[in-house]
């Protein structure tokens, strides 16, 4: 059995991680995951794995599993607000199939 | 004459030291597209020996010093450090084209110190046998924080003003006239509600007054008079103090300072991080040099005047700390090596810590702008020129 649910990506700035971190967790979700990442936004490119004076440079990514609609759109939103005037940033929302997850789906799975 | 030329040779010396040809070493492979990276977390780690080695010379020294010699030091250190930010905010931000937000980040980060820079310049005292006071490194965090406080502090101020005019200009029912004082309103509606509006902006001005003044007396007594400011944003001062000591470069000296003092550090001093300090500050000098010219594109995105800015700035900071430098000397003789030392802290522009905490505490600020001016040419200017520049002119003041 899969249980649906719904993948929110953030992509922005590490400076922000323990704030990006602290919304997620007042939010209600079970858990998150942070890769450190780069790319090429509208902004400029932002790549990892250089010599870089400070962590400012780089980015990462979070993705949250939520079970539904409603949260998802709380922590985008919060965090758009927050944020995305003054840092780098992108959120999308992606539907998801979770087949195991023991903290997401209960103790008897999904 | 005699000094110039004396000067001139020590430059030249200068450019041969290692020091300085590790930083054009990175700069010139960063140039011709060299896929060599060092990673990031060697970097830190070398930071981190340098800036403890520095920390556990000068705790060691204080042990035997009187920290009555540090007070005036300390006291200009944090004078220079507040100063800088503003010439920063009344004189970089008048020229065409710079966003006063800008112009404050680049100054707060200016006055803040660069780990590096100072352990660079440390290097060239000892290698000319100028003498200096071991507790000088420990001078830094009194330039650095009320550097970056005074920077938050007056970009939160003008930035909270910004939005208050903003406010105003749209609020139709209140009396824009009496608080501007230049905005004619159509006398219909104002009139009515005038008591009112008055009445209202009397308090919170108050209030927002009241709050910069006792929020801002800790690092400099300038703010109370700060124009205007909703009270609803105010600055904490504290947080800003917390995350600079906090930062990686901070707490190294910090934790080596205390080390040196409440220990008895000589044996692995001496075993260890004295013998590898010129080494791995070879290998930082070449991830400046490589960092510097990857930041030179950014700062081609943004005005002209912060290039011009980023060369300008390190003589006259360093020639202000300078100043006050040679006033402890003949006050309380504070050496001419220390007077150096002063002035290249000074001349130097933050790399480590004060990019991040001045990205978190003035968001709106272009990073492009104040990191690309600082990496790109502040840092370069600071230990290529003004090293040698205070060096030699230390020891031709004093005669040393």
């Amino acid at each position: 059995m899969a249980k649906p649910a719904k993948k929110l990506v953030i992509i922005t700035e590490k400076l922000l991680l323990k704030k990006v971190a602290q919304i997620i967790d007042e939010a209600g979700a079970t858990g998150y995951t942070v890769l450190e990442t780069g790319g090429k936004g509208s902004r400029s490119v932002r790549s990892s794995g250089q010599p870089s004076v400070s962590d400012t440079t780089s980015n990462i990514k979070f993705e949250v599993l939520t079970e539904n609609q409603d949260m998802a759109m709380k922590i985008s939103d919060r965090v758009a607000a927050e944020f995305f005037n003054d840092y780098a940033g992108i959120a999308y929302i992606c539907d998801a199939e979770v087949l195991y997850a023991h903290q997401f789906c209960g103790p008897d799975g999904c | 004459m005699d000094f110039l030329s004396d000067f001139l040779a020590r430059f030249g010396a200068q450019l041969q030291s290692p020091t300085l040809g590790f930083l054009i070493g990175g700069i010139v492979i960063a140039a011709l597209g060299s896929e060599l990276a060092i990673p990031d977390a060697i970097y830190k780690f070398i930071v981190f020996m340098l800036l403890i080695k520095v920390g556990l010379t000068g705790g060691m020294a204080i042990r035997n010093a009187s920290l009555a010699e540090m007070l005036l030091p300390a006291l200009f250190a944090m004078v220079t450090g507040i100063v800088i930010v503003l010439i920063g905010r009344y004189v970089f931000a008048k020229l065409p084209g710079i966003r006063v937000v800008d112009a404050v980040a680049t100054g707060g980060l200016f006055g803040a110190v660069s780990g590096s820079t100072m352990v660079a310049g440390i290097t060239v005292l000892e290698g000319q046998g100028l003498e200096y006071e071991a507790w000088a490194g420990a001078l830094y965090p009194f330039m650095d924080i009320p550097a970056l406080v005074t920077a938050i502090v007056v970009a939160s101020i003008y930035t909270s003003r910004q939005k208050r005019e903003k406010y105003l200009k749209n609020e139709k029912y209140l009396g824009k006239e009496e608080y501007i004082g230049m905005q004619p309103v159509a006398a219909g509606g104002a009139a009515i509600d005038q008591p009112v509006a008055a009445g209202g902006y009397s308090t919170s001005d108050q209030r927002s007054s009241g709050g910069y003044s006792g929020e801002s007396g800790g690092s400099s007594g300038g703010y109370a008079k700060g124009p205007g400011g909703a009270s609803s944003n105010r600055v904490k001062i504290w947080p800003i103090v917390k995350e600079s000591l906090q930062g990686s470069a901070l707490s190294a000296l910090l934790l080596g300072l205390a080390l040196g003092i409440l220990t008895r550090p000589e044996s692995v001093y001496e075993s260890f991080y004295d013998p590898l300090f010129r080494g791995l500050l070879s290998i930082l000098m070449l991830i400046m040099g490589m960092e510097a010219w990857a930041r030179a594109n950014e700062l081609r995105k943004v005005a002209q005047w912060y290039a011009l800015y980023a060369f300008v700035a390190p003589f006259l900071h360093g020639f202000i700390a300078f100043g006050l430098g040679m006033v402890a000397h003949y006050a309380t003789g504070f050496s001419a090596g220390g007077v150096a030392l002063l002035a290249i802290i000074a001349a130097s522009s933050s790399d480590i810590s004060g990019p991040p905490t001045l990205r978190a505490g003035i968001p709106s600020a272009n990073p492009s702008a104040y990191i690309g001016a600082s990496t790109a040419i502040g840092t370069p200017v600071a230990i290529a020129l003004c090293i040698p520049l205070f060096v030699g002119l230390a020891q031709a003041m004093t005669g040393g």
